[in-house]
């Protein structure tokens, strides 16, 4: 998650991927260009990749006729140039060596999507040389594009085997070194290929002790061996000169999970989180089931089909843009007013309508008309605006209500503001094994996250009898207790540093039960379901960020590890050279992150940019 | 930042050759291979589409070359007094005009011809989508190089336009227009806009106004140069007044043309959106009349339902009421059995044999 970089990461990574698709030539958009067409094979990461920034329309843009997977039937298709997007593992390159043995295409443009070893090339070389298809090879390229950006500010590392660099996968106690290491370099390969595109060389900083430290170290080397390959290096000349106007480097700052173990538990209220969290979100599209309603259907029929739907959420979408970060209360009521000034744009238009049709009947009525066209005009090229705003509000609508739908079924405003306040620390006014054994607020998941919340944040153990109770609510609940016996391990190590994280003091204030939004008759109908505010509050996470970048002193800080990749000597104190604040960051959670986090951190940009703190 | 590779894997190539070479292997680089490598080429068929597609793309482009190469002689509407070289006569362009529509006309009919042509040709879904993607692509590059035609036609008809109606508004006779008409033409060399139009028009209008007095061919006698104050008095008065209306006239007209312009724009909007929905409106059109269909044949079935509604023969009685119900149950089955006391329009519980109805042919048949 980067602060504010020069040009976005989302837009660097747009225009790497537009040049390569370009025949790896600087794309120029002439309007009397002829067109020139090409096929697009990818692999799934570098669909991953690929879905979230260029849209089909775009790919058709750039000349794409048609995009397939490399693993899937692919016919040969003579006379077309084929783009290659994937990974350089064995499997991609059996199938790619196939492909050339069996003449697909005419010419091929090979790009890997992180460094390919010498010996896989040659691989290439070889089944290019059996199928006397070198000629045919035009390009090839080492794209360095391992990540994949979900927001203008944020990316994560790969959807595809998330399950590799996962919390499970580095914290659990039967791994293995190697294993540890083929954790460790991919994740180090993913954040490389993120500075070679971002085209800065970091400071890094990062806890001593833990799975960040590995990474720091590892990436550490990977940077320094690259820069001082002089001719090789990637960080020299127009990627720095064309991308950076600071002179500043960026501050990496890499946090392990075990930091904060409650924010991922915590239930979420702001509109990005919600959807992430409730409903089936992926790479920036919403995967809805559409119940239809509960109809008196005749006896003996079918019952009906429940309708799959799926949006994107752009950037485009101005509205998401908007809201992501609100509070779902506040979401509600902005759907139901951009619904509002839509029907008021509706109508004028209809009005028009009418009057053209006036118009036929009354000559008096001609001298209207040169307003009218005026109107007209201005009306018929609004109207594919209109249209536009239309589709993005039934979009929201279908996704807040069903996000609404949820929280009305578990209750998770309850689930909220308790571990908000459990959280920050203030008195409780429901018991825990009253929410806990309340059968219909939430699932199992639910009141299991609960719990290990309040176990996590609490400042003593609850004592052995109390801790029997609980896990007697929780088992009758249906939840599983093996989470339970891992936080109890984690806390035991957590103790033997230093204290637990605190969340600053929060409240919640709910606006009551009646808002405006019940009195006006909306859709979302938010009876019951408590209106709360968010305080603004900093998470650990922005907590420590915020001593690194302003150089403050701090006991938690102050032990974390400083590499500068360019200082010719590595250095192991944790005393930094640089003593200027920085201005740019990138905060990268070994074991993941989660959309809570990087509202804060947003939020918290938002607020050191306006001067506060 | 990419990094080309290309030279790296050159040189693995080159490497794997001599590799191979040392440890013997026929690796395809041998006679055998060189035979493949021609066998491969030669029955690959060069493919048709893609050949004539690209055809099909340079002569498109050839059209926008010369289009753009004459581009400015053919905007360039006061060539007249502007160099030679950069005259192009009315006949000219209208040639140009010609030319390019008859070439566009083609163009696009050879588009339709290889797109039914793929169609028809059997090949793999994959095949037929990306034919039917690059056929789009050329039709697109086809749009946009008209639209460059279409511009510079439009800024030409323009410019006629604006012409013709300048040169009406004198109201003087012939010989008059024609030396006004010059001293216009004459004026407004140094303008092209059409806004910088209304004040070089009121220069010509102020010349024939005061070549009046000194031409003075109007009705006055040749030798007669002095005209009496109150005359010059009152044609510089009716000159105002004249000046006043053409003005008026010219505003309005002026307005008209913005609203004209306007309109046209709209119907090129609305032309484009009904083409748009015109496959749509053809598929609606056709469910609509399958729709209308399927109830006449509902109908007609409840139609047939109904008149045999109520018993036929009296010896049915109960019976055939069971038997038609079984007899019904077999065919359509979406009608309910109407009720004896409702529905049939003969009245309900006739008990005799009513010659009008045809008995159920089906009650027959059961044993």
């Amino acid at each position: 998650m980067a602060a504010a970089a020069a040009a976005s990461i989302r837009e660097r990574q747009t225009v790497a991927l537009k040049r390569m698709l370009n025949f790896n030539v600087p794309h120029v958009k002439n309007s009397t260009g002829e067109p020139v067409w090409k096929v697009l094979i990818y692999d799934r990461f570098g669909q991953d990749i690929i879905s979230p920034l260029l849209s089909v329309k775009e790919l058709r843009d750039m000349g794409i006729t048609l995009h397939l997977l490399l693993h899937s039937d692919r016919d040969p298709i003579p006379d077309v140039p084929a783009v290659y997007f994937v990974m350089p593992t064995e499997e991609n390159i059996d199938r790619m060596c196939q492909d050339l043995r069996n003449q697909l295409y005419e010419s091929y443009y090979l790009n890997f999507i992180s460094a390919i070893s010498r010996s896989k090339l040659e691989d290439i070389a070889n089944a290019a040389l059996a199928a006397s298809a070198v000629t045919q090879v035009a390009k090839v390229f080492d794209q360095y594009l391992n990540f994949i950006t979900l927001e203008d500010d944020m990316f994560v590392l790969c959807n595809q085997n998330k399950e590799l660099v996962s919390y499970r996968a580095i914290n659990r106690p039967d791994i293995t070194d190697t294993e540890m290491e083929t954790v460790m370099d991919t994740i180090v390969d993913s954040l490389f290929c993120f500075f070679v595109t971002l085209g800065a060389v970091p400071i890094i900083r990062c806890s001593r002790g833990t799975a960040a430290e590995m990474v720091a170290v590892k990436l550490d080397k990977k940077l320094r061996e690259n820069l001082r390959d002089a001719r090789n290096s990637l960080f020299t000349g127009d990627t720095l000169g064309a991308g950076q106007f600071s002179f500043q480097r960026p501050l990496l700052v890499l946090v392990d999970r075990n930091i904060d173990l409650a924010t991922p538990l915590h239930h979420t209220w702001t509109y990005q989180a919600l959807v992430h969290d409730v409903l089936d979100f992926h790479l920036n599209r919403v995967n809805l089931e559409e119940s239809s309603g509960v109809e008196n259907s005749p006896a003996g029929a079918r019952p009906k089909r429940k309708n799959k739907k799926s949006y994107d959420l752009t950037p485009v979408d101005k509205f998401w843009q908007k809201h992501k970060g609100s509070p779902f209360p506040e979401v509600a009521e902005s759907v139901q007013q951009e619904l509002e000034s839509y029907r008021a744009q509706e109508d004028e238009v209809k009005r028009l309508k009418s009057i053209m049709g006036l118009e036929g009947e009354d000559e008096g009525a001609i001298s209207m008309l040169s307003d009218n066209t005026a109107k007209l005009t201005s009306a018929v090229s609004s109207l594919p605006e209109l249209l536009e705003k239309k589709r993005l509000i039934d979009l929201h609508t279908n996704v807040a209500t069903a996000v609404l739908e949820h929280i009305k079924a578990r209750k998770l405003d309850v689930y909220f503001e308790y571990e908000e306040k459990i959280m920050s620390k203030t008195t409780l006014d429901k018991s825990l094994l009253d929410i806990i054994s309340d059968p219909d607020a939430g699932t199992p998941e639910d009141k299991m996250r609960l719990f290990l919340i309040y176990y996590i944040s609490a400042q003593q153990a609850p004592s052995e009898a109390d801790l029997e109770q609980y896990k007697k609510a929780l088992t009758d609940a249906g939840c599983n207790l093996n989470p339970l016996q891992y936080i109890k391990q984690w806390k035991a190590f957590a103790k033997m540093a230093s204290a637990p994280a605190s969340y600053g003091n929060t409240t919640t204030k709910p606006m009551g039960l009646l808002s405006r939004v019940m009195n006006t008759g909306s859709q979302f109908v938010m009876e019951g379901v408590k209106n709360l505010v968010l305080k603004q509050q900093n998470l650990p996470v922005t907590r420590i960020l915020d001593n690194l970048m302003e150089m403050k002193s701090n006991p938690e800080t102050d032990d974390y590890r400083y590499f500068d990749p360019k200082m010719l000597r590595g250095n192991d104190s944790s005393v930094p050279r640089n003593k200027n604040p920085f201005q740019e960051a990138i905060v990268f959670v070994v074991g993941g992150g989660n959309y809570i986090e990087y509202q804060n951190l947003v939020d918290y940009i938002k607020l050191s940019q306006l001067g506060q703190k | 930042m990419a990094v080309d590779i290309t030279l790296l894997f050159r040189a693995s190539v080159k490497t794997v050759k001599t590799r191979n070479k040392a440890l013997g292997v026929a690796v395809g680089g041998g006679v055998d291979g060189s035979r493949d490598e021609l066998f491969r080429r030669s029955p690959r068929p060069k493919g048709d589409f893609s050949s004539r597609a690209r055809e099909v793309i340079s002569h498109i482009g050839k059209l926008r070359d010369f289009l753009l190469e004459h581009r400015k002689d053919y905007i360039n509407a006061y060539s007249y007094v502007m160099s030679e070289y950069g005259r192009m006569t009315d006949t000219e362009r209208d040639q140009i005009d010609q030319d390019a529509q008859t070439f566009m006309r083609t163009c696009s009919e050879a588009i339709q011809q290889l797109r039914t042509q793929a169609h028809k040709e059997i090949h793999s879904q994959q095949v037929k989508e990306h034919r039917g993607v690059v056929l789009d692509f050329i039709e697109d590059y086809l749009k946009r190089v008209c639209k460059l035609y279409s511009e510079q036609r439009a800024i030409r008809v323009k410019r006629v336009v604006d012409k013709k109606r300048l040169s009406k508004l004198e109201p003087e006779p012939s010989t008059k227009t024609r030396e006004s008409t010059s001293s216009e033409k004459v004026s407004r060399n140094p303008s092209e806009d059409s806004e910088e139009k209304p004040v070089t028009e009121e220069h010509p209008e102020k010349v024939p106004a005061e070549s009046q007095p000194e031409l003075g061919t109007w009705g006055d006698g040749k030798g007669d140069d002095e005209l009496s104050p109150e005359e010059i008095q009152m044609f510089e008065q009716e000159n105002q007044r004249l000046i006043g209306e053409m003005n008026s006239l010219f505003d309005e007209v002026r307005q008209i043309e913005g609203r004209v312009v306007e309109i046209s724009r709209l119907q090129e909007i609305f032309t484009e959106k009904v083409l748009q929905q015109e496959a749509e409106i053809d598929s609606i059109h056709q469910l609509v009349v399958g729709a209308t269909e399927n109830i006449k044949e509902g109908n007609e079935d409840i139609r047939e339902v109904s008149t045999l509604g109520p018993p036929g023969p009296p010896q049915c009685g109960t019976e055939s009421r069971q038997q038609r119900s079984s007899c019904w149950q077999g065919g359509t089955s979406a009608l309910l059995w109407p009720s004896p006391q409702g529905s049939p329009p003969d009245g309900a519980g006739q008990s005799h044999f009513d010659p009008r109805q045809t008995p159920d042919p089906r009650c027959y048949q059961e044993p």
